[in-house]
């Protein structure tokens, strides 16, 4: 077995897991706090005000990162969610259910956001736009697999109920989507747009970039803290969580 | 009968909201009943494992020889027969009451007869991973729901536009799809989800 194998296998291992997430915790952190001052600074004070929104187009650096994020983390839950059906291991069910609150928060923030722009460019908060309210629909589903989860008792079987409703809500959002914008096009004559990405201007383009990036690594060390607690609470019974606790932890 | 009397009150509560206007109750009452017949099933899911958790039947069929997908499928009928085909009975009389055009009452009852298999099957899925938990009547409306809404668009979609005078075949072929594939798919989906939520 080479080395990589071993260290995923590793990996697999709650209390090697723990120790792991403990040390890379600081290094998402800094990256993320680095790159998301940076990306800020740029689309705050450098970029220029936009042609037709004037500053309000500012808001992108917080809501299109989110918005994206939102989609991504639902990847990633989905993936480890798959694998926590099939194969069961107990890392991927706790990053599959630790992953379900902060997508729904990114959706939450993608949604209060993207009405918070709307009012100055819409002139509403909330319109039936096809993007909208796939997005909408995407957070009651976070909603529905966090509620599923905490349904349960045994938070392993609720793990692998609520990673059943993530790979069913997965087969499903491309339909709701397309649907909604089916339904949009039906319904509404005119639909608004959002300005077209490839029309961007180099200096709002990397500020947006470089806020992705740090939604990503954000994503990554809350993450990483969400599994050590959630860890931590599963495994109480265990002797590497006394230790642990008892033993002044080094890595966190 | 529960769930057809329900659908009744929900449906007369419309126009004591909305007001009596008749063209703006004929205009909305293909998408009412639509989601007046939805939440209907919706009540009547909750029961559909409860009783058979109960008294232990639902293990049993667990431990029969027969694929467990066969024995769903079939409960899966059972539902649909017994929540859904009274509702579409009842359907129309309301779609009248709301004073849908007669000319559209066909489409909105071929819509009901694609949406409510493909919601009962949907719903089940979803039922049957509740079927651990104690309190699941809310939880489930917040889990079915949002999948049941491409099912609502296609659906209120082939009403809108028979009531516009568009064609309307092409949503309900799409739910016509849709529901080959839940049909091979949901009960298989339906034993996983079962197990899973028994732990077996």
């Amino acid at each position: 077995m080479n080395a990589f194998k071993l260290w995923y296998h590793k990996l697999g291992s709650p209390p090697y897991f723990y120790v792991f997430a403990g040390y890379i915790q600081p290094w998402l952190w800094t990256i993320a706090i680095v790159l998301a001052l940076l990306g800020l600074y740029g689309g705050l004070v450098l970029a220029p005000p936009d042609a037709l929104q004037g500053d309000a187009f500012r808001i992108i650096f917080v809501h299109v990162p989110a918005a994206w994020m939102s989609l991504f983390v639902y990847g990633v839950m989905a993936v480890s969610a798959f694998i926590a059906v099939i194969w069961r291991p107990k890392m991927a069910e706790v990053l599959a259910m630790e992953s379900a609150p902060i997508g729904a928060a990114f959706t939450l923030i993608a949604l209060i956001t993207g009405s918070l722009w709307g009012k100055p460019m819409w002139g509403t908060y909330w319109t039936w736009d096809a993007r909208l309210t796939s997005e909408l629909v995407l957070f009651f589903i976070y909603l529905g697999i966090i509620g599923l989860y905490h349904a349960f008792d045994d938070p392993r079987q609720g793990a692998r109920a609520a990673s059943f409703l993530a790979m069913i809500g997965a087969v499903n959002l491309p339909i709701v989507h397309y649907s909604v914008v089916w339904w949009n096009t039906l319904h509404q004559g005119t639909t608004v747009r959002y300005f077209g990405p490839s029309s961007i201007a180099p200096s709002m383009l990397w500020p947006l970039l470089l806020m992705t990036i740090a939604a990503k690594f954000y994503y990554g060390a809350s993450l990483m803290g969400r599994s050590r607690v959630a860890l931590l609470d599963r495994e109480r019974g265990k002797d590497w969580v006394a230790d642990e606790v008892r033993g002044g932890d080094v890595h966190g | 009968m529960l769930p057809v009397l329900y659908a009744i009150i929900v449906a007369t509560l419309f126009p004591f909201a909305l007001g009596p206007e008749h063209a703006l109750l004929a205009r909305i009452a293909g998408g009412v009943v639509l989601v007046t017949v939805l939440l209907a099933m919706l009540l009547a899911l909750d029961n559909v494992f409860r009783g058979d958790l109960d008294d232990g039947a639902l293990e049993q069929m667990l431990l029969s020889p027969q694929p467990l997908s066969v024995l769903l499928a079939a409960r899966m009928l059972a539902y649909w027969l017994v929540t859904a085909l009274p509702l579409l009975l009842v359907a129309p009389i309301l779609a009248y009451m709301l004073g849908l055009q007669p000319a559209v009452q066909p489409v909105l009852l071929l819509a009901l007869l694609l949406a409510t298999p493909l919601l009962a099957l949907l719903g089940i899925v979803l039922t049957a991973l509740t079927a651990g938990t104690r309190r699941s009547g809310m939880l489930l409306s917040l889990m079915l729901l949002p999948l049941a809404v491409p099912i609502v668009i296609f659906a209120a979609g082939a009403v809108g536009a028979a009531q516009q005078g568009l064609p309307w075949i092409a949503p309900l072929a799409w739910l016509a799809a849709a529901l080959a594939l839940a049909l091979v798919l949901a009960p298989l989906a339906c034993a996983t989800a079962l197990r899973i939520a028994l732990d077996t």
